[in-house]
């Protein structure tokens, strides 16, 4: 077990997590034809290995032995940079995903007599590790050191806005090969990804913001430490059941920041032909679809985290109730990472379904979502959430000290997003209804047009008619 | 079209489920997950096409009635294995896509005058109306039940009289005449 100690754990979780990920998206592209099939009464792919299962590698041989074509025209360096960004983007991301909580390892060391314990010890844990406690006499000049790490590839304090950063730099892949592209479908696809990522931000990063007020951190190891716990004994602390309208429009958010159906306007294959990728082919094209797939695994994970309380399952907390993410059992971290990676799964089995049942937004329809529902809405729930936590102050000691929401607060929290959302609801009947945008406008005189024909002597007046409610239109744009 | 006959169509209100569009994607998610449901289960799903065909299903199961079916073309034997045609033109006047060709010479037997020399359907041409079976006069000319013929050339797919006497072979026996 030396090169253990001598190679800092985050080295092997970025080497796992990283080579789970790759396949588990090829992958991902089997399930989403499977899901598809599924919806459409069919089996889907089937020939390839039992069950279809060894179709991404027969996909990806493909994709390696396509021919690399370039079209004239194009930005060559840009060209090339594009998928490269997106996929490294979305790598960088995953750094911060919190997979298996805090391991806490002990261990002895041995000190030459005249030497610093202390020194001894910190240095001989692995690099992103914290020692605990003081090192204990076990025997002269062996000394018991305890440690701990958190089992994920980085374990920032700002874990969040990192995502929040570094996700949003994801569009630059879709924009840039658009542009470099030199072809208006691609240019097309890459400027509706712009406008959509402006306008998706917003109501993210203020659904993320609640989450924030609600546990004072942006840590994301120990936003999952504060979901582990019980409301009553029985349901567990899971952001979700406390935030259910955030947790939809985040959800919705998510597919708007993934590129996904219904919000996949940059790739709308029915207008622009492929959309920012049409004109990429072989595994440059490999890699924009699999940065897609990687970017829906990293939302997802981040969906996990804030929501449904990342690893947590009953049986995997740890001894201490104050920091229950803190275990020394080696099967435990490995069984929170199948765990936290089973409900990834689910939520991107959400995605391919939501893909599979909703037809695309209108580009109008998609801006008026979030501009004109989504942003207000998450800010009064901001809001709400804000007021709801400043009253309601749990009664546990150990709940006020650890920052945790307890279940009357949890409860009270609920209560608030309802009524939020049936206030939404009923406030949408009586605002004002959205500008008439693509609605048919009669033209005096073409057959197409279901205007009442004028009598010989009401045609001006009746264009003049027409000229007015034209105009008003207009203004009204 | 004059004024009195054109129906204005108001767009319908939406009601509030529909205007909150959550409910509505709840239910068409439903569905959705309904027909993933009954694929999984083996209830409900499309024909597995080269394992399972239609002929093979009961027709009130949505198999494929083949008895009406009509497929491609065979030209019939007589008794003593000779081509049935007598090379009257009919099948090809009444073809209306002009996709028979026939080329007539002197029968070399002595109970009829002419027998075709070249007996060419365009396969890819033609419509599988049935009306050259309907006008031949010997019933030489027959529409099979066969349906799953492919060709690698449109060349491969203009049947001579050779291949659509072996078509006759090989459909003779599930399809007597």
């Amino acid at each position: 077990m030396d090169w253990l100690s001598v190679i800092p754990p985050f080295v092997y979780i970025a080497l796992v997590a990283f080579g789970v990920v790759l396949v588990t998206v090829a992958y991902l592209i089997l399930l989403e034809r499977k899901v598809a099939s599924w919806t459409q009464d069919r089996i889907g792919p089937n020939r390839v290995g039992p069950w279809g299962l060894l179709q991404p590698l027969a996909d990806g041989l493909k994709m390696f032995f396509k021919e690399d074509y370039r079209p004239g025209g194009t930005d060559k360096v840009l060209f090339t940079t594009a998928p490269a960004a997106m996929m490294l983007v979305v790598i960088v991301a995953m750094a911060v995903i919190p997979w298996g909580g805090v391991h806490r390892v002990e261990t002895q060391i041995s000190v030459a007599a005249g030497q610093d314990v202390l020194a001894a010890a910190i240095a001989s844990i692995p690099m992103n590790a914290d020692l605990v406690g003081e090192p204990r006499v076990v025997e002269a000049g062996t000394y018991g050191i305890m440690y701990e790490y958190a089992f994920q590839i980085a374990d920032l304090s700002i874990g969040l806005l990192f995502l929040v950063a570094v996700l949003s730099l994801a569009v630059y892949g879709v924009v840039v090969g658009g542009w470099a592209s030199n072809n208006k479908y691609s240019f097309i696809g890459g400027l509706r990804a712009t406008a959509q990522m402006i306008s998706y931000e917003i109501p993210l990063g203020l659904c993320l913001l609640t989450i924030v007020v609600m546990t004072g951190t942006l840590d994301l190891g120990q936003i999952v430490e504060k979901q582990a716990h019980y409301w009553g004994g029985v349901i567990p602390a899971w952001n979700v059941f406390a935030q259910p309208l955030a947790f939809l429009m985040f959800l919705t958010c998510i597919h708007a920041e993934a590129n996904r159906s219904p919000f996949d306007l940059a790739e709308a294959e029915q207008e622009l032909v492929g959309g920012y990728h049409t004109e990429y082919t072989s595994m440059r094209l490999g890699l924009l679809l699999l940065s897609e797939y990687a970017e829906m695994i990293v939302t997802s994970s981040v969906c996990v985290a804030l929501f449904f309380g990342g690893w947590h399952l009953p049986g995997l907390l740890g001894p201490d109730a104050q920091h229950p993410a803190v275990t020394s059992s080696w099967v435990v971290v490995l069984l929170r990472c199948a765990v936290y990676f089973i409900k990834v799964l689910v939520v991107i089995f959400v995605f391919m379904w939501v893909r599979w049942s909703m037809p695309r937004f209108r580009f109008d329809q998609l801006m008026m979502l979030a501009w004109r529902s989504f942003i207000p809405l998450s800010l009064v729930v901001l809001l709400a959430t804000a007021i709801a936590l400043y009253f309601a102050v749990a009664q546990d000691e150990s709940f006020r000290s650890l920052r945790r929401i307890d279940g009357y607060t949890a409860l009270l929290l609920f209560g608030v997003n309802i009524g939020l959302l049936l206030g939404a609801m009923v406030l949408s009947r009586v605002l004002p209804p959205p500008p008439l945008t693509n609605r048919r406008i009669g033209i005096p005189g073409s057959r197409f047009s279901h205007t009442p024909v004028p009598a010989a002597g009401e045609v001006e007046a009746v264009v003049q008619t027409k000229r007015e409610f034209l105009v008003g239109v207009s203004n009204q744009l | 079209m004059k004024d009195t006959e054109i129906i204005e169509l108001q767009e319908p209100r939406l009601s509030v489920a529909d205007q909150f569009y959550v409910p509505q994607m709840l239910v068409g998610m439903g569905t959705t997950l309904k027909h993933m449901f009954m694929t999984l289960t083996g209830k409900d799903r499309v024909i597995q096409y080269p394992e399972e065909k239609r002929e093979d299903i009961p027709v009130v199961e949505g198999g494929m009635n083949l008895r009406t079916y009509r497929g491609v073309h065979r030209l019939n034997k007589d008794e003593g294995g000779r081509v049935k045609c007598v090379a009257c033109f009919m099948c090809s006047t009444a073809c209306p896509a002009h996709c028979i060709h026939i080329e007539a010479g002197e029968s070399p037997w002595a109970d009829r005058e002419k027998y075709p020399i070249q007996f060419d359907i365009d396969e890819l041409r033609c419509i599988y109306c049935g009306m050259c079976e309907e006008a031949c006069p010997v019933d030489a000319i027959e529409l099979t039940h066969e349906y799953d013929i492919v060709g690698l050339t449109r060349q491969e797919m203009i049947f001579d009289k050779e291949k659509l006497l072996k078509m006759y072979d090989q459909t003779v026996e599930k399809e007597p005449m």
